[in-house]
């Protein structure tokens, strides 16, 4: 059976920096996978690995069967499978709402223009921002602008979505509204790769959780046995540091 | 001697700079020739002479010949920002080269060479479009070499994240720079770009080098060349007024746009 993602001894490493030293690991189709973890424990990194943000230094990467790593592959092609978003959001800052939403869909994926504009409103109204089609990204909230990202990766009808810290940059009482949207998508039965440190959301959203720490995978499983009764000191260490706040 | 408060020492030397200010405008009133100076710098019946042709020819070329430097110049910034920024190193090094060269050398030099170097050196290539080519050609040389480096800042400093974003919904390089990133980038160089356009429409003034015939005169060869067959002034008052209704609204408008971007952010 081919995984949705299939990551075999990824190694990167950032001149003498090594961040990920060999990770091993796979999500499967309607899968939701949240990987947890320090800072600098190469999570982000991993992530970016994975559409090649970031160049593996040494490892493969197979995307529904498809080598990532494969040097003669199509990585734009491969990249319109896999959404993407980003802790600071990332929105076009030149482009309406809308136009961010169909940019891609029509330049890349060669879409007419009609279609990517039903698309474009089809997902808006998923995460709930209709009434902001026309606005441009500095007029909206924090939590807006990343249901604008969402909706922006979702157009592109990728099989996966990958959630870099996507409640990071916001304020408190904004996270609730993003992570919603994230719910409803994982209940739709999209796959997802989630880096957050978020554990509420791992807990209760999460088939999985995996929780990295020094560029290794030191542990994963359930989110109520990694998160309730973790076998590893590091994670313990971690959840305790993360709970005392 | 009585030692001042800080606020009656600051109200004494504002006094000391006024009476100072004060005596200079009075020697100079006093002193200077008022009824030669109008007469060689505001004399009102050669300046009326200058109409129309200084408006309906030289306005006319001046403003011609800026706007063909500042498009040609920004087409070549464009290729030399993008090979700068290349992860080709010749193409970088070419690109460096060609802009410390082109920076480090007075525009006369380079007029001077694309008038006269050229057609001797292949000999009578010419290029075409008479003053208003050669000219445009070789201050456009120039320019570039200067809005490239404006251009380049412009591209460094739209955030990475933008880039991230359009490689991750699958935009190749090229897409990514023509769709995502220029667009960011000439708005963030509108002022320093303005300011470029200022310095273009002043060295056009130079393009009396490469020769000129009665329809050919910019501004300031146009003054010169008046200015000789009436032996007075004037014409010179005349051409500064307008190159200043013509600069200072755009200074103005820099000005502007700078603080509002300043705003912005």
């Amino acid at each position: 059976m081919t995984h949705a993602i299939d990551v075999r001894n990824l190694h990167k490493a950032f001149g003498d920096l090594e961040v990920l030293q060999g990770i091993d690991f796979t999500v499967e189709t309607g899968e939701v996978v949240c990987v947890l973890g320090p800072s600098g424990s190469g999570k982000s990194t991993l992530l970016r690995c994975l559409n090649r943000l970031e160049e593996p230094n040494g490892g493969q990467i197979l995307i529904d069967g498809e080598d990532m790593t494969d040097p003669d592959a199509d990585v734009d092609q491969l990249r319109t499978n896999i959404g993407m978003v980003f802790q600071q959001f990332n929105l076009f800052p030149h482009l309406t709402v809308l136009k961010n939403l169909t940019v891609a869909q029509t330049g890349v994926l060669g879409r007419p223009k009609a279609e990517a504009i039903s698309i474009a409103r089809e997902m808006l109204e998923r995460v709930g921002l209709s009434d902001k089609t026309h606005d441009y990204p500095a007029h909206l909230s924090g939590g807006q602008q990343q249901r604008v990202a969402i909706a922006r990766a979702l157009s592109m009808k990728p099989k996966m979505m990958l959630f870099d810290e996507p409640t990071s940059a916001l304020d408190p009482e904004l996270v609730g509204e993003v992570l919603d949207v994230m719910r409803t998508l994982a209940d739709e039965g999209m796959t997802m790769m989630v880096v957050t440190h978020e554990i509420g959301f791992a807990q209760e959203v999460a088939d999985r959780v995996v929780f990295m720490d020094a560029g290794v995978v030191v542990e994963e499983g359930r989110p109520e046995q990694v998160l309730e009764h973790p076998a590893h000191e590091r994670t313990k260490k971690f959840l305790r540091m993360v709970s005392e706040h | 001697m009585k030692k001042l408060k800080p606020r009656q020492r600051l109200f004494v030397y504002q006094l000391m700079m006024y009476g100072l200010a004060a005596v200079f405008v009075l020697v100079v009133a006093t002193q200077a020739d008022w009824p030669k100076i109008q007469k060689n710098f505001f004399n009102t019946e050669i300046a009326a002479d200058m109409f129309p042709e200084v408006i309906t020819s030289a306005v006319k070329n001046t403003a011609l010949y800026t706007a063909l430097s500042f498009v040609l110049g920004m087409v070549l910034a464009l290729a030399l920002a993008l090979m700068r920024l290349s992860s080709l190193k010749p193409f970088r090094a070419f690109a460096i080269g060609y802009i410390e060269l082109f920076r480090g050398l007075p525009a006369l030099i380079t007029l001077l060479f694309v008038g006269f170097g050229l057609p001797i050196a292949f000999s009578g290539f010419r290029i075409p479009g008479g003053v208003l080519g050669r000219g445009s050609v070789g201050l456009a040389l120039v320019a570039g070499a200067y809005m490239a480096e404006t251009l380049r800042a412009g591209i460094e400093a739209v955030p990475k994240g933008q880039t991230e974003a359009a490689r991750s919904l699958g935009m190749s390089q090229t897409r990514t720079m023509f769709t995502i990133i220029l667009p960011q980038a000439f708005r963030i160089i509108i002022p320093p770009l303005t300011n470029e356009l200022v310095l273009l429409i002043k060295d056009t003034s130079l393009f009396f080098i490469l020769g000129s015939t009665p329809g050919t005169k910019e501004l300031t060869k146009f003054a010169r060349d008046f200015m000789n067959a009436e032996r007075n002034a004037t014409p010179l008052t005349v051409v500064a007024i307008l190159y200043l209704l013509i600069t200072l609204p755009l200074t103005f408008l820099v000005r502007r746009l700078e603080r509002s971007a300043a705003k912005a952010r």
